[in-house]
């Protein structure tokens, strides 16, 4: 039993860093990325293939943090200066390439067959690797959250917001929003790629049906449900977010009737009505700003 | 020979393609904001005529019944989802339309399992023009989707709440001071809509197979077609959903087959790079 509560705090944990990434992106400065996964997929993937070829672990992940970020500067420049919905979809175009490639070109990657014996992490700490992993993760973590929260009381967080709220405003004062949304878009790309990194190297196996829109509407229901733009919605929102897919793998074992397909159904149903609900009703959040809306 | 069938193959590919971003433009134009759910939308349609045609055992029937049952779900998707979210922020409810797309898809599959469903046509040997193969379904597919377009173009350009429609595309206050009523004319534009995508789907369920997840994967050809066509152009969403049909068919042999989606996301990128009010979008379209 401890040992699958290790387990869900880590995911909680991995998620997190990706929800940390949509705050930055989406609650701070307002960019609608619906291509979060692809990012996270070029950090999974970076990363295992890297440490697969003898690159010691810790440069592997700062390179799939790197890669991933740097994946996101072209599509910066292109996409931002297009509105809001036209990026989304650019976004969500970019993770479903994204995807292809992954499948297609098997000589990297091993197409859908995916990479079975990507190195663990900490094999060194043995029994006590998953306790080590809960660790790093939760000191990383900490960091961003505490570069997070200087950043929302800095200059360049209050220009980030601005972005946000009155883009107009802002050049008035002689400041280009597209080079804040760049910025924030390859910090956030990185965060993502990060969380790639750590994911591929726990679960060791990674194919690209891992790396579909569904998971970045995971993070997309977590950070409004959470509160949109508060680190404390996003922490909120994640734990809320795997306590739901694991609570609903609890109601499968209880209703065997339901199979596994259906349940996978359930759940995207349930993303779908939460999302809608949220956005109907609540779209700030349960911790958001109340007096925004 | 070999390009001209491939592009022959294109085009009831684009028909579908042009149908579902017929669809997203009209939204795009009169309700303003990009439809995710318009994918989801498509599978919808096609398990309604699945469901329609186990019935009622004539696909006719079927067809027909599909397109009641998805204009009044849209009607009914407008009036619990996208009122309530109207004049919110337009990722508001792009945010909202994946949520209802989602739900759909979720819903589906649990009502008809994962398992890949197929309709019971009749095949018939294929016309022949010398080496060129051209089905006598594809034939019957174009001509339900001619029927769908000129009863969309007759209403949209016919009719008194075709008027409306076009004029609150044009200027939403313009329109609502000379006392068009939105309400009247949003009920309009999600009827037309739904019919519009449950032919979408059907032809798109006949031609490959219907599961919960096929429609989902037409949406970015979708967009692609609807921003290449010129957003709010209902002419040119349904020509650059033919061109991006035969583009798709046609590359296939250069890049393989599934790099297809891939082809949308170029098309999406250099349109709205280059001229993003795209063929016949008016010169002024927003970006």
């Amino acid at each position: 039993m401890s040992a699958y509560l290790v387990t869900i705090f880590i995911i909680v944990l991995i998620y997190l860093l990706l929800s940390l990434g949509l705050t930055i992106q989406y609650g701070l400065t307002g960019l609608v990325n619906f291509g979060l996964v692809g990012f996270f997929a070029i950090g999974a993937y970076a990363s295992a293939l890297l440490a697969m070829n003898g690159i010691p672990m810790v440069v592997s992940f700062l390179l799939a943090s790197v890669l991933a970020g740097l994946a996101a500067w072209p599509i910066g420049l292109v996409a931002l200066r297009l509105r809001d919905d036209y990026f989304a979809i650019v976004t969500l175009g970019f993770s479903e390439t994204i995807r292809l490639v992954i499948v297609n070109e098997s000589w990297l990657t091993n197409g859908v067959r995916g990479i079975t014996d990507v190195p663990a992490l900490f094999q060194g700490a043995a029994s006590s690797a998953p306790l080590v992993t809960v660790g790093v993760l939760l000191i990383v973590n900490a960091a961003i959250i505490v570069v997070l929260q200087r950043i929302v009381k800095s200059p360049f967080g209050r220009a980030l917001e601005a972005v946000r709220d009155d883009e107009i405003a802002l050049t008035a004062l002689g400041k280009s929003p597209s080079r804040f949304k760049i910025e924030v878009l390859v910090l956030g790309s990185a965060l993502a790629g990060l969380a790639g990194a750590f994911y591929g190297h726990y679960v060791t196996y990674i194919v690209p049906d891992q790396f579909v829109p569904l998971t970045t509407f995971y993070i997309w229901m977590a950070v409004i449900i959470g509160g949109v733009g508060r680190v404390s919605g996003a922490i909120f929102g994640t734990v809320l977010l795997i306590g739901l897919l694991e609570g609903s793998r609890f109601l499968r074992d209880l209703i065997p009737a339901i199979p596994d397909t259906e349940m996978a159904s359930v759940r995207i149903g349930a993303v779908g009505l939460l999302l809608i609900l949220f956005m109907i009703y609540r779209p700030q959040g349960l911790l958001g700003d109340f007096t925004k809306r | 020979m070999y390009y001209i069938q491939l592009a022959l193959n294109g085009l009831s590919q684009g028909l579908v393609v042009g149908l579902a971003a017929l669809g997203i433009t009209l939204v795009f134009g009169i309700a303003r904001f990009a439809n995710a759910s318009a994918g989801d939308g498509l599978t919808f349609g096609a398990y309604l005529a699945l469901v329609g045609q186990r019935i009622t055992d004539s696909l006719l029937l079927g067809v027909g019944f599909s397109i009641i049952v998805s204009a009044l779900a849209n009607v009914l998707s407008y009036k619990l989802v996208f009122k309530k979210l109207a004049g919110r922020s337009s990722v508001a409810l792009l945010v909202g339309s994946i949520g209802l797309g989602f739900l759909v898809r979720g819903a589906l599959g649990v009502v008809f399992g994962h398992q890949q469903e197929v309709f019971n046509v009749q095949l018939v040997a294929p016309y022949r023009i010398g080496e060129l193969a051209i089905s006598i379904l594809d034939l019957q597919m174009a001509s339900v989707a001619a029927l769908a377009l000129a009863a969309t173009f007759g209403t949209l350009y016919f009719t008194s709440i075709g008027r409306q429609m076009r004029a609150v595309a044009d200027n939403l206050e313009l329109a609502r001071v000379c006392g068009i009523h939105p309400e009247r004319v949003m009920i309009a534009l999600w009827s037309l809509v739904g019919a519009v995508t449950a032919v979408a789907g059907l032809i798109l369920g006949i031609k490959t197979v219907v599961s919960p997840e096929a429609g989902w994967e037409m949406l970015l050809p979708a967009f692609a077609a609807a921003i290449l066509g010129g957003i709010g152009s209902p002419v040119g969403a349904v020509l650059a959903g033919l061109l991006l049909g035969v583009a798709q068919e046609v590359s296939t042999p250069f890049v393989g087959f599934s790099y297809k989606i891939a082809l949308s996301f170029v098309v999406i990128l250099f349109v709205l790079l280059v001229r993003p009010s795209g063929l016949l979008g008016r010169i002024e379209g927003v970006r």
